[in-house]
């Protein structure tokens, strides 16, 4: 007999339904997609360059409607929701990008607290938390220099920083060692870690280092020929691994 | 002491410059159409109602007495306001452009001159003075003023209604470029809409940085551009006083209270301009992204 379980009755974080991507007339990048996330879960995406992955992350935090399928995050469905809705929602989305997308003309303060400005915050509310989460990244010394300023590294855990700095629900990076090297590599795939761990935020990183993803015991999806396969976590119990990341890790 | 903190988004770069100029220009050369307008306009309306009310009266074979006679004739006639003979040495001077200063062969048969104004509000005062000075036995003609004044005051009315359409159509220009600037600047700055987006910033957030950027952009260019066209009007005021002589029939520039505030508007008008065009432009673009 099935034991109930609390999660079984959350909504998913993340679900899509038979989705469906392909840009203008050239052939689908995603197939007839079905992925659910559960609220609090850490997830790999992987596969080979061109394979969808950023695709797939797009449709994630809404900056691209699918073709066909539906997305529904904490859910909602996306494609019934109005502009001002997507955007409420985009705020509970953080989202760190392989080519950290900092503003050139901002501090690495201000970018952090970019979406605080974008929610209407005022600093006073925020200032000490802030520099309190760029010290946590180890950036407290550099709070306002200027991301032409900072190393890759340090302008990635600018970029983590604005993404986490709002607590979102979900957290979405792609790639997000792509450009740093390995040593920095892990220590941000602890703060990634931890985030899940002690905030509950659900975590899907999109990374084809598999070095980093046997380092954490995690569903791991591939995309291949536009279709997703899951190739461990609950539904590959025999591909689980048990290795405690916190000791792994720099 | 801590920081400010920058606004979303960068400074002016270079593009902003030569909008900034392009904007002002457009704006001094609106002021100057709008001023030469309400200047044309102004002149047409003094000039036509001063001889609106005007007459002048020739009498045939009459002498300075007669001539006296007819004015206190004419003066009685009601909606008369004055009625003034000409002296001889008026008539010499009216005359002086074709005989010269040495004055008319005597035995040359001159009309003699009155000079006859209306009461404001009076109509077809023309025929009654014709019947007045009929009755009176003198033979005469009355020529009013404001017969002749319809095709000068046409004139005027096409020159303002030109005036208008310069300044609509600059106008139409400002909003054109600034729409048109306002894209590429948004575009150029795809980078951040594409990140304030992903925060979940609202389209009107969006579009609200924008407006403010463009609306002090116009509001800055259009006081230049006022400012300018101030200084030029009061050039042009300065050099038409020096040569004054023989101007009395054209449009006088002036600065007085409704110039000062056409200057006072441009900029506002400039910055509100750019402000809606941003505004639409920006968040047409934003409707194109999910």
């Amino acid at each position: 007999m099935t034991q109930l379980r609390p999660d079984m009755f959350e909504e998913a974080a993340v679900r899509l339904d038979s989705v469906s991507l392909r840009y203008d007339s050239s052939e689908e990048i995603l197939s007839g997609i079905d992925l659910v996330l559960k609220p609090g879960s850490f997830s790999f995406l992987t596969g080979a360059s061109g394979a969808g992955k950023s695709s797939l992350l797009k449709l994630l935090y809404l900056a691209q409607s699918p073709t066909r399928g539906e997305v529904s995050l904490f859910g909602r469905p996306t494609s019934r929701l109005s502009r001002d809705q997507l955007s409420a929602l985009r705020r509970r989305v953080g989202v760190v990008f392989q080519e950290f997308r900092l503003l050139g003309h901002l501090t690495a303060y201000e970018n952090v607290v970019l979406p605080l400005r974008v929610m209407g915050r005022k600093e006073t509310q925020y200032r000490r938390d802030v520099e309190e989460l760029l010290t946590w990244v180890g950036l407290g010394e550099r709070l306002h220099k200027r991301p032409e300023t900072l190393s890759g590294g340090e302008q990635q855990r600018v970029a983590i920083a604005r993404a986490v700095v709002t607590q979102p629900s979900l957290l979405i990076a792609d790639e997000p060692t792509g450009n740093v090297d390995p040593d920095m590599a892990a220590r941000l795939m602890r703060l990634f870690y931890e985030l899940n761990k002690r905030l509950g935020t659900t975590v899907i990183i999109a990374t084809h280092d598999l070095g980093l993803i046997r380092q954490i015991d995690a569903p791991v999806y591939r995309l291949a020929n536009g279709l997703l396969v899951q190739e461990s976590g609950e539904a590959a119990p025999a591909a689980r691994r048990r290795t405690d990341p916190m000791r792994a890790m720099p | 002491m801590k920081p400010r903190e920058n606004s979303l988004l960068p400074l002016e770069d270079a593009r902003e410059a030569a909008l900034f100029f392009v904007v002002g220009a457009l704006c001094f050369l609106a002021a100057l159409a709008a001023l030469s307008a309400k200047s044309t306009y102004g002149a047409a309306r003094a000039w036509t109602a001063e001889v609106e009310g005007e007459f002048t009266v020739s009498l045939n074979g009459a002498d300075a007495t007669a001539s006296a006679e007819a004015a206190k004739l004419l003066a009685k006639v009601e909606g008369v306001e004055t009625a003034r003979a000409f002296t001889d040495a008026e008539i010499n001077a009216l005359l002086e452009p074709n005989f010269g200063q040495s004055g008319l062969p005597s035995d040359l048969p001159v009309p003699r001159l009155i000079a006859v104004t209306a009461e404001k509000g009076t109509d077809d005062l023309g025929p009654r003075l014709s019947q007045a000075l009929h009755d009176g036995g003198y033979d005469a003609a009355v020529d009013a003023h404001s017969e002749w004044a319809g095709d000068v005051r046409h004139m005027l009315s096409v020159s303002r209604i030109a005036a208008l359409s310069i300044v609509a159509l600059l106008s139409a220009t400002a909003i054109a470029v600034i729409a048109f600037a306002t894209h590429a600047a948004l575009l150029a700055r795809r980078d951040i809409v594409d990140v304030l987006h992903i925060a979940g910033a609202r389209d009107r957030f969006i579009a609200g940085l924008f407006e403010r950027r463009f609306w002090l952009l116009g509001l800055r260019a259009g006081t230049v551009g006022a400012l300018v066209a101030l200084a030029s009007v009061a050039v042009l005021i300065a050099l038409g006083r020096s040569g004054a002589e023989r101007t009395g029939l054209l449009p006088q520039l002036s600065l007085d209270f409704p110039d000062l505030a056409v200057l006072v508007v441009t900029p506002v008008i400039a910055g509100l301009a750019a402000r809606i065009a941003a505004g639409i432009t920006v968040m047409r673009a934003l409707r194109t992204v999910m």
